[in-house]
This record gives structure tokens, C-alpha cells and sequence, in this order.
């Protein structure tokens, strides 16, 4: 692209730090880059700015104890890292939950999944430069937050799930509002198109920017949202069903080019699907026990090791514990999905405008301090 | 072609983008102001932890076992008690919770062999110092009592 341009008398190169406190790099990431006027050369990502040891930690904590840190890796879906990670250790001692507890997981682990999309779709946007959108989308996340807090007391960060089940049951009142929020949600969705999809600054901004095709993906290890814009339908709840996803009815919505506007589309339609997977728990919901009784706070499981992935927001993201048969793990290790989501950013920023850096960072949605964990 | 096209849908899509905008003006607001209106609290909210007080007895249950104290991941309680005489279980005379550095995980609450724990729903603290945060329950159940 960049040689369209009259090439000016002595090529001048100059390095630019985005980051590692701007407001559009979603956390303490610093991309170094390289440019030639507004075109870009060269894009190093550089991470590790909030480094909190969450690995180690886990080395020094018994399994339960660990619960409250798997919610604070990533912020925005700490439920969806609860419930991993409980299903991890589940795997490894051999815990079977009774039903209901698994269906109060799923219905909590999606409504976070929306929430963490919602707060992508307003961030997103604002990094476009369109405010508006952002408050609507609080507006609505703030419904989802109101439900959590009732049923686990805790806004942000859950340490809802337990060894065994659930660490409350739920009542009625959570469905009734499960439900009504699911409605507004829908009720909602005419207005984000009309506001967003279809305004033509957004079209311009995010079409054919950014294309992360199969191949690179591929290369790089992009999961999730990122992976299924660029028409690859992998997603963990379809392709190893775990917990009770198995016996709901929901597609995985993929994209064709794997541009910015795909990730948009694919995140979107991945909102109305986890709805649909909300609505078929809340009817199926059985009653009985939502937590295993005899399992013990100190649990010890057996010798050996487990590697158990699951699909959170961002994508594949997996626990790999490594158990001596002592009530702490003898090493805990997390596979984040935004480790890979980032790093192909090398290759897609190549001779793309700098402002295009900010519409590629926000579609690819990163949070920074679950790659720093 | 392009250039009036362009002007056209662009015109069009910021007309539809201000009808959303123009209905949010005749609806009801959804942010409270807050230190004149509050929202009612969730009745599962995590606050710092506090002693339940039992009608049958008057006062806590703690039996000083330290349950809590190995559970917590923190690191954050330190509990000691006393015993009464030769033969009787242990009363609790000092229960400290660091809060300053609590993670509000709640597994103190759920390990609780006497169910004598429970979360307060205070959210507005502050302190002038680091020691505010640090409590012991013990003396503040007494205060809440006398």
C-alpha cells in the first residue's frame, strides 16, 4: 500500500509506543510500533506489564482456595474461568454434580458470556469513537450483573461454583428475571442494529480491516469469536460437549472473511445463541440437591494429571493441573485464548493505518491481565 | 455515483441512529443519584464478615476451632480463645479479619462448623488508615450489643 505514496527525499522511520496506558489497548499492553508516516512496518505487542503470578499461586493454595483467583484472571468472565476450573478438579478427583447443579452453572456461565460480550460490543465502539452505544450497553449488562449478584452475592468477581455443585441454590425469582432479562435483551436488539450495523462510519471503519483468515489462524492459535469469523465452526461446546451443553439446541455462528465486521457479526449472533441455550436450561431446570454433599473443603484428589478445556468468551481456554495426591496441586497451569488472539496481531497490523490498530485491537477483544496472569 | 450514494445512506443511517437516541429521551432514566436514592441490596452480598448472634444464647457461637483461619486463602483471620474450665470447648475472646487485604471469597462463611459467621451488606467503607480495615469481631459484636 505504502508505495502509492511519492516517497519523500530521505525516508524517515520512527517508532511509536501505543500503549501501555491507553485507553484502547483494554489493560497494560504496549504495542511498539513501527511506521512510515501513517502506514505501519512492523507491530510488537509487548506483554507482561501486570504479571500477578496467578500459576505460582495455585502451586500454594488447596484446589478450593484457588476458586476466588480463577475469577480474577480474566474480569469479565470470571464465572466462565469458575467453571472450568471446577470442572477441571471435578475431572481429576472424580466428582459427579447432581443435575441441577449443572444446569444452574450453564445458565449463570452463558449469562456471563453475554455480559463479557456486551462489555466488548460498547468498548468496542468507544474505541471507534461512538459513545452512545457504550451506556446502552451498560444499561443491559447492568440487568445481568443485578442477576449474579442476587444468586452469588458478588458483582465481578463470582467464586460462584463449587467442587460438587454450586455455592447457592437459586430461586424462582432468578428465573423470572433470567427471563425477563432475556427478553429485553431481544427487545434491544432493533436498536443496536439501527444505531450501529447499519451506520455506514461503522461499515467503513471495520469492513475488510483486519482480516485474520483460517491460515493465519491457524498459524497463531486464534480461538473463539476470532477463529468463527473466519468461517472455522470450532467452538468447545460443540466439538467436546462438556457439563450438559450436549442437550441444548444451538448453532455456532461463523463468518466468511474474517474481518472486523465479522467478529462483530459472529459476537452478536453469539449473544442471541447463548439466550436461546438460557431459555432451554431455565425449562429443563430439575429440582433436587445443588450440591453434592461429602465433598470436602480440603479435597485430595488421586495422583496424575488433567488437561480440561472449555470455551470461554474470548475462546479455548483449558487448565492443565498436575495433581501429587496432596490436598495442593503440584502445578496449575491456564491456556489463555487472548494469548493467541493477540500475537497474530504481528501479522495482521503489516501495512494497515494506525488508526485501523485501535478498530483491530478492540474487534479482536483482549483482556490483558489473563495473558499476564 | 458513489459520492451521492455515499452522502444519501450516510445522511439515512444518522437519521435512524438519532430515532434511537430521540426514544431513550422519553424513557426513564436508569442511573440512581445515588446518596439521595439507593438500590436495595442483593441479600447474597459478599461484605466483610460478621459474627451472627444467636437469641438462644445472646451472643456468638465461635468456638475458636480455626476452621476459618486454614481455609482462608488469604491469610487475612486470626482467631484465639480461651477455655472456661478444665472440661469445656474454647469461647472465642479475639476474632481479627484483616479486610484490607480479604478477597471476599467467602469460604470462611461456608467452613464455619457452628454457622456462627455471616456477611455484613456494609459497602461504603473508608478509613484514614490501613489499620481501619482491620477488625476484630469479637469487640465489634460487643459494641453493636451495649
Amino acid at each position: 500500500m505504502a508505495e502509492h505514496f511519492p516517497q519523500p527525499v530521505q525516508q524517515q522511520l520512527y517508532s511509536l509506543n501505543l500503549g501501555p496506558q491507553h485507553p484502547s489497548t483494554h489493560g497494560v499492553l504496549r504495542v511498539l510500533l513501527t511506521l512510515d508516516g501513517e502506514y505501519i512496518l512492523k507491530a510488537d505487542p509487548i506483554i507482561g506489564y501486570g504479571h500477578r503470578g496467578h500459576e505460582k499461586m495455585g502451586e500454594n493454595r488447596t484446589y478450593l482456595q484457588f476458586m476466588p483467583n480463577s475469577s480474577r484472571m480474566d474480569y469479565l468472565s470470571g464465572l466462565l474461568y469458575n467453571h472450568g476450573f471446577c470442572l477441571a478438579v471435578e475431572k481429576l478427583a472424580g466428582i459427579d454434580p447432581p443435575e441441577r447443579a449443572k444446569y444452574i452453572r450453564v445458565i449463570c456461565a452463558e449469562l456471563n458470556r453475554i455480559s463479557s460480550h456486551l462489555l466488548w460490543f460498547g468498548t468496542f465502539l468507544m474505541d471507534l469513537g461512538a459513545f452512545t452505544p457504550f451506556l446502552y450497553c451498560f444499561d443491559d449488562r447492568e440487568n445481568i450483573l443485578d442477576i449474579l449478584d442476587r444468586v452469588s452475592g458478588s458483582r465481578l468477581t463470582y467464586s460462584y461454583c463449587r467442587f460438587g455443585g454450586v455455592a447457592r441454590d437459586v430461586d424462582e425469582v432468578f428465573i423470572d428475571q433470567t427471563r425477563a432479562f432475556i427478553k429485553r435483551l431481544r427487545s434491544r436488539w432493533p436498536d443496536y442494529h439501527n444505531l450501529v450495523t447499519k451506520n455506514i462510519i461503522f461499515i467503513h471503519r471495520v469492513r475488510d480491516v483486519g482480516i485474520i483468515d483460517k491460515d493465519l489462524a491457524r498459524r497463531f492459535g486464534v480461538t473463539g469469536p476470532n477463529l468463527r469469523a473466519a468461517g472455522v465452526p470450532f467452538d468447545m461446546r460443540k466439538v467436546e460437549p462438556y457439563e450438559v451443553y450436549d442437550r441444548f439446541d444451538f448453532e455456532i455462528p461463523t463468518g466468511t472473511k474474517g474481518d472486523a465486521l465479522d467478529r462483530y457479526r459472529v459476537r452478536l449472533e453469539e449473544m442471541e445463541q447463548s439466550c436461546r441455550i438460557i431459555e432451554q436450561a431455565l425449562d429443563q431446570l430439575p429440582g433436587g440437591a445443588y450440591r453434592q454433599e461429602r465433598v470436602r473443603l480440603k479435597l485430595t484428589p488421586p495422583r496424575g494429571d488433567v488437561y480440561f478445556a472449555f470455551e470461554s468468551a474470548r475462546g479455548q481456554t483449558a487448565y492443565y493441573l498436575v495433581s501429587d495426591g496432596s490436598p495442593y496441586p503440584y502445578r496449575v497451569h491456564v491456556r489463555v485464548p487472548s494469548f493467541g488472539n493477540l500475537h497474530c496481531l504481528t501479522e495482521v497490523l503489516r501495512e494497515t493505518l494506525v488508526a485501523d490498530t485501535i478498530a483491530i485491537l478492540g474487534s479482536i477483544d483482549i483482556v490483558v491481565p489473563e495473558i499476564d496472569r | 455515483m458513489g459520492y451521492w450514494k455515499d452522502i444519501v445512506l450516510g445522511g439515512w443511517s444518522l437519521i435512524e441512529g438519532m430515532k434511537v437516541t430521540g426514544r431513550a429521551l422519553f424513557k426513564p432514566v436508569v442511573t440512581v443519584q445515588y446518596p439521595r436514592k439507593r438500590l436495595e441490596m442483593s441479600p447474597a452480598y459478599r461484605g466483610h464478615i460478621e459474627f451472627k448472634i444467636f437469641p438462644e444464647t445472646g451472643t456468638h457461637g465461635c468456638i475458636a476451632c480455626g476452621t476459618c483461619q486454614r481455609v482462608c486463602p488469604s491469610n487475612v483471620i486470626k482467631v484465639q480463645g480461651v477455655k472456661a474450665h478444665a472440661r469445656s470447648g474454647k469461647i472465642a475472646t479475639h476474632y481479627v479479619i484483616d479486610f484490607t487485604r480479604c478477597s471476599l471469597c467467602g469460604l470462611c462463611v461456608e467452613s464455619c462448623p457452628t454457622q456462627t459467621l455471616k456477611f455484613s451488606t456494609e459497602f461504603e467503607l473508608a478509613g484514614d488508615s490501613r489499620w481501619d480495615g482491620v477488625v476484630d469481631l469479637v469487640l465489634r459484636m460487643e459494641e453493636s450489643r451495649s
